[in-house]
């Protein structure tokens, strides 16, 4: 998978007409085979602009106006990164007249050591759900299965899956990495940041990242779109994926196979009401 | 600069080290989802000193915690009450295993801040009643680039005593202070030969070998003469474009020391906490009445790059950055301090 010619092709081609502001793709670093985000607005940068199965961000992260201040975005987005989109179009923090989509029909990228990642193994999407220029050949949508590590927790007994999640939240240094990369925690003040509420714990103990890791992920059930960005972006390693897991699981399941950003103007399961939702759980 | 030094090999310093950790409160790098934190350790198996290091944590929340109680409060309709917290600031004597040379430095940076207009009694004490014992690095890491700044990384005594794995199979051990010396007297009960002309010639071997693995080289006097006049520099919009404006540079570098206080009440009774903060954050800066000096990311780098270069030498005559590459291993996004720097002073 190297769509690098493709990509500066298109970005010199939206430079040229004057379509876009900034350009926001993947960069080599110079000392490894990783990369880097890359947001350009001199069309002389456009050679160094790369595309391979290395190029693991999430770039619909930086539509938020801290990053490319409300201008107008050409996007290179894989199959994970385009749901993430379709959720911010949907929520109203982007404009599509801003955004110019490189969808790329997504192979799979790799992780540190050199392997497939867990959540391209698997996929549900991996061609681009909204885009205005397709790269590769789409493959479809493929069967969802309950995440590896959920099934494995799910065996343990309670008090053992307890310490697990103590550990987790013991070595969390709320740096809030996770919250910063994910591009669905999009508001101007979190609700984990006000300093003066007593309900949100701003010190830094294993019960206040217990409080903001779990509140986070439950603002994020239902929407998140397993790109795993929060997970890259942890610098104590957690296993962050394991609460969204849990609780797309427990979506999917209970709310009609209901998976986030698939669909346009689709606002989620939480948003949505149907006749034939399931209600043996009333008396 | 104190020549003590005792030469053993593999075993030796695994039985010097199981005596530590029998006598002492120890500290060492400990794995948890593959990045190694200073834990308190009861056995050698748990953990590994000489753990790699772009995978550990820096030690200073062992000094400097990610959070620590500062008062207790209690409020009734007589007014409210303050009170002392029940957190013990440490009294007895402990032993940090594994210490990396530039998170020593590190310490030793901090110092200067801790000690400056108001003295931190909880971090002095912390300092004082730790002995801290440190592996020197075979080899460079791909971020480190310790030995292009202000500090001399081979006569360095910001640790009390050195480990160094010699070229020639042997192992020194190596007293850089006083206290590091009476250390190893006292507890090193095995028999060893005390270390002559030759060890010394050894470590420098070793220092040169290490010193050659840098793939980072900076110009250090330039770089910090040049970021002097470049407060209105338009690169720092440039270098910070992609960041995500998270707290995870600050909060594991080895010499940030920011800090926000936060309480947590429950009913009429609460606590005061420090905790970490950062100046990458939006926040930081936010004054009440709602202005923010720093409102846009390039701003804060700018404050960052600077406040590690400039200002800090400035002030204390050392500089900020001890070039541990933490922050560039940690990075989301992998900016490098390193590379914002000399991009700035365009080197």
């Amino acid at each position: 998978m190297d769509y690098s010619k493709q990509i500066q092709e298109i970005a010199s081609k939206l430079f040229a007409e004057n379509k876009i502001d900034y350009f926001v793709g993947y960069k080599q670093n110079s000392f490894d085979d990783s990369q880097v985000p890359f947001l350009i607005t001199d069309p002389a940068e456009i050679p160094k602009l790369v595309f391979t199965d290395r190029s693991v961000f999430n770039l619909a992260n930086y539509l938020k106006p801290d990053h490319t201040k409300r201008k107008r975005v050409g996007l290179v987005v894989k199959g994970c990164d385009s749901r993430a989109l379709n959720l911010m179009l949907t929520e109203s923090q982007v404009k599509r007249e801003n955004v110019y989509i490189i969808g790329i029909c997504c192979e799979g990228v790799l992780n540190e050591k050199g392997e497939k990642a867990q959540n391209c193994v698997e996929c549900v999407m991996p061609d681009p759900v909204v885009y205005d220029e397709m790269i590769g050949t789409p493959t479809g949508k493929r069967e969802y299965k309950v995440n590896v590590d959920i099934r494995e927790l799910a065996t343990k007994a309670l008090e053992e899956r307890a310490d697990y999640f103590e550990s987790i939240f013991e070595n969390c240094i709320r740096c809030n990495a996770c919250r910063h990369s994910c591009p669905l925690c999009y508001c101007a003040k979190c609700c984990l940041d006000q300093e003066t509420s007593t309900l949100y714990h701003g010190a830094n103990t294993s019960s206040g990242a217990m409080h903001a890791l779990m509140t986070w992920s439950l603002h994020l059930a239902g929407r998140c779109v397993d790109c795993r960005n929060c997970e890259k972006a942890c610098p104590s390693h957690l296993p962050l994926h394991l609460l969204h897991k849990q609780n797309e699981s427990v979506i999917y399941e209970n709310f009609q196979q209901h998976l986030a950003g698939m669909e346009k103007d689709d606002r989620g399961a939480f948003y949505k009401y149907s006749l034939s939702d399931p209600d043996d759980f009333i008396l | 600069m104190n020549v003590f030094i005792v030469e053993t090999d593999k075993t030796g310093l695994q039985k010097f080290y199981k005596e530590i950790i029998g006598k002492f409160e120890t500290y060492a790098p400990v794995e948890k989802f593959g990045k190694y934190d200073y834990k308190k350790v009861s056995k050698l198996d748990e953990c590994d000193p000489d753990s790699p290091i772009e995978m550990t944590m820096s030690v200073k929340p062992l000094f400097f915690p990610k959070t620590a109680k500062v008062m207790k409060f209690r409020e009734d309709n007589t007014g409210t009450t303050v009170s002392e917290t029940d957190e013990d600031p440490l009294t007895g004597q402990r032993v940090i295993l594994g210490v990396k040379h530039c998170d020593a430095r590190g310490l030793q940076v901090l110092d200067q801040v801790y000690k400056w207009d108001y003295i931190d009694t909880d971090y002095q004490k912390r300092r004082e009643n730790t002995l801290i014992i440190s592996t020197r690095c075979d080899k460079a890491g791909t971020q480190c680039f310790c030995t292009s700044l202000d500090y001399d990384v081979e006569n360095s005594d910001a640790h009390d005593i050195r480990i160094v794995n010699g070229l020639d199979g042997k192992i020194y051990i190596q007293a850089v202070t006083q206290k590091g010396e009476g250390f190893v007297k006292e507890n090193l009960s095995q028999q060893s030969a005390v270390g002559s002309q030759q060890s010394l010639e050894e470590i420098k071997k070793h220092y040169q070998l290490f010193e050659a693995s840098f793939r980072l080289k900076m110009n250090y006097s330039e770089v910090n003469a040049k970021l002097q006049k470049l407060f209105d520099s338009l690169e720092f919009e440039t270098v910070s474009s992609n960041c995500i404006s998270c707290n995870t540079c600050a909060f594991i570098c080895p010499t940030c020391h920011c800090f926000k206080i936060t309480d947590e009440k429950i009913k009429d009774t609460g606590v005061r906490y420090k905790s970490y903060d950062s100046c990458n954050n939006g926040y930081f800066t936010l004054m009440a009445g709602g202005h923010n000096p720093r409102p846009v990311k390039y701003r804060r780098w700018r404050q960052r790059a600077l406040h590690k270069f400039v200002y800090y030498k400035e002030r204390f005559g050392m500089n900020l950055c001890v070039g541990c590459g933490h922050c560039a291993i940690s990075c989301p996004v992998n900016i490098s301090i390193f590379d914002v720097v000399n991009q700035v002073a365009k080197i």
